[in-house]
């Protein structure tokens, strides 16, 4: 192909797009709904899996020693504990240090605690975090041999719900994803045959004067890129815009923020990845549809008019 | 050069036989009128000779290729070999006048240069060279069936099929297009022309090919002036 034919057949798809303005903006519509089903659902997705792990980071546990323990041997649990490979980190918790925590964390209570004196009833610990949760209670019950130690507190049910959670969100979004993705290329597709339908004594005429089908072909499939950069950039627009202000509408709660909302991925971070999805899918589907949608009416025989 | 030996044609939707057993042959350089009544098949031996159609029985060659054996993605170059001008006219509708002709030029990858040439001569052997930028919605019957027959000739086409191609301008300017085509027959370009000018047909004689409920049933060179009807 020349080079001016080249330039020929992409400004036809360019003026295309004006000329058959009504189907173009159904599909463009069409492409911006399918990208945007998909594409909140994707960031939902991923915003739950981060808050999840953001919970699941600040799993803590923490073991609890025998009262009378030298501090020579708690040195020595620390090693221990330090050389297990799912113990991501050990941090010692004297009981000193666990008695001032408590005091100011209960300074309404200062009677109470005055009147315990300086005896104080708590005993040394270490606070360790696991690297894997989902291999959480094998670690646990093998801190439970070491000597000296008395007894660990762990979030153990709580991490089994979230390992759980996490699964069932998975799966459920895996599949909402799948049947959206579905549902939007069978409506791109009958979009695009619509339109394509009602031109299709466009394309026969073309046919009866010796055009290939490549040479058919070659605008719609500019025209269905045009439409759907143009729905990639709109969905752009609208999910950074929405995206943005439930951030910001969600900062605005403290108590989310420790449940591990705190955790949600600013748009700053994903923004160009967001970007190039929607635009790249969006000019991909839409060209690619376009040009399917035209097999039905490329026969070499022109339909009887 | 034409030929059809003992075609037959039935649509398969109705199963009405168009054309029964025809035999003919036009060789190249060659201009013939077609005549016959309404319905009696001649535009489906247009639709036949441009492989819009296939037919059920019989060998069909049109400029050296065989339309039978003719291999789908070998349609569009054999095209480009014929001029054809639709009863229907089948112009696009959302491009203009002077795009509808150069389309046909741009399929064939045609220099910008020459297009630029090319589209404006035909337009104006044709009278419609002030009408180059109005869509065919904005032209008359005879206009627009002028602007098909300029794009089927700006492509200079070895064989020239027109049906009709007078049959909605007035007596004098019938007259005036024959001859155009007259004078690009004798260039070299095979024509065949559908009509149902007969009075058109008596005065400028030549080759007439008669069909009639789907057979060729007059076939014959007569002068001009002269000729009764068939
Ligand atoms: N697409 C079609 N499907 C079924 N039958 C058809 C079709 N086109 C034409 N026919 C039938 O084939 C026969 C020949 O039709 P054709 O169009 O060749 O006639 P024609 O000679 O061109 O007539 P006219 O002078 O009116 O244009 C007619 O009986 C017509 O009803
Ligand atoms: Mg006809």
């Amino acid at each position: 192909m020349k080079l001016s034919s080249f330039r020929y057949l992409v400004g036809q798809g360019f003026d295309n797009v004006w000329k058959n303005r009504v189907m173009a903006f159904a599909s463009f519509c069409v492409l911006l709904v399918s990208l945007l089903l998909v594409g909140i659902s994707v960031l939902f997705y991923v915003n739950i899996n981060a808050i999840i792990g953001g919970i699941e980071d600040k799993n803590e546990v923490i073991i609890y020693l025998l009262d009378d323990t030298s501090d020579e041997r708690i040195g020595e649990i620390g090693e221990t504990l330090k050389a297990m490979n799912n113990v991501s980190s050990v941090t010692l918790y004297t009981r000193e240090e666990a008695f001032a925590d408590l005091k100011a964390n209960m300074s309404d209570y200062t009677e109470v605690f005055d009147s315990l004196g300086d005896d104080n009833p708590l005993p040394d610990a270490f606070r360790i975090r696991v690297a894997d949760i989902s291999r959480m209670s094998e670690t646990l019950k093998a801190t439970e041999q070491i000597a000296g130690v008395d007894y660990v507190s762990s979030p153990d049910s709580f991490v089994e719900l979230l390992t759980e959670t996490r699964r069932i969100i998975t799966i459920v979004a895996s599949a909402i994803i799948i049947a959206l993705l579905i549902v939007s290329m069978v409506i791109i597709s009958n979009t695009t045959r619509a339109s394509v339908f009602s031109r299709r004594r466009e394309i026969s005429i073309m046919q009866s004067v010796g055009a290939t089908k490549g040479f058919i072909r070659f605008p719609f499939f500019i025209e269905g890129m045009i439409t759907g950069f143009l729905a990639g950039c709109f969905a752009t627009l609208l999910t950074w815009f929405s995206y943005d202000s439930l951030v910001n509408l969600l900062g605005r709660f403290d108590v989310l923020s420790t449940i591990g909302f705190g955790n949600v991925i600013p748009y700053s971070k994903i923004g160009t990845f967001v970007t190039l999805a929607y635009v790249i899918a969006g000019s991909l589907i839409g060209a690619i549809g376009s040009v399917l949608s035209t097999r039905v009416h490329l026969k070499y025989r022109a339909a009887n008019m | 050069m034409v030929e059809l030996k003992n075609v037959s044609v039935t649509y398969e939707s109705t199963g009405v036989e168009a054309l029964s057993d025809v035999s003919l042959k036009v060789e190249d350089g060659e201009f013939a009128f077609v005549i016959g009544r309404s319905g009696s098949g001649k535009s489906t031996l247009i639709k036949l000779l441009m492989k819009e159609l296939d037919a059920n029985k019989g060998e069909v060659y049109v400029n050296g290729y065989d339309l039978i054996k003719l291999k789908k993605r070998k349609v569009p170059e054999f095209r480009r070999t014929i001029g054809v001008v639709f009863q229907d006219y089948r112009l696009i509708e959302n491009m203009t006048v002077y795009e509808n002709i150069a389309f046909v030029l741009r399929v064939i990858d045609a220099p910008r240069k020459q297009i630029r040439k090319r589209v404006p001569y035909v337009m104006s052997l044709v009278g419609l060279q002030d009408k180059a930028d109005c869509y065919p919605s904005e032209l008359s019957g005879g206009e627009q069936q002028r602007c098909a027959l300029a794009r089927a000739l700006v492509n200079d086409p070895a064989l020239l099929i027109a049906d009709e191609p007078t049959g909605n301008v007035d007596p004098e300017l019938a007259y005036e297009l024959v001859e155009l085509l007259q004078g690009i027959n004798a260039c070299g370009t095979t024509i065949l022309m559908v009509t149902h000018a007969h009075e058109m047909v008596r005065h400028f004689g030549g080759r007439i090919i008669n069909i009639s409920e789907g057979e060729v049933v007059f076939d014959e060179v007569i002068g001009g002036a002269e000729v009764e009807a068939q």
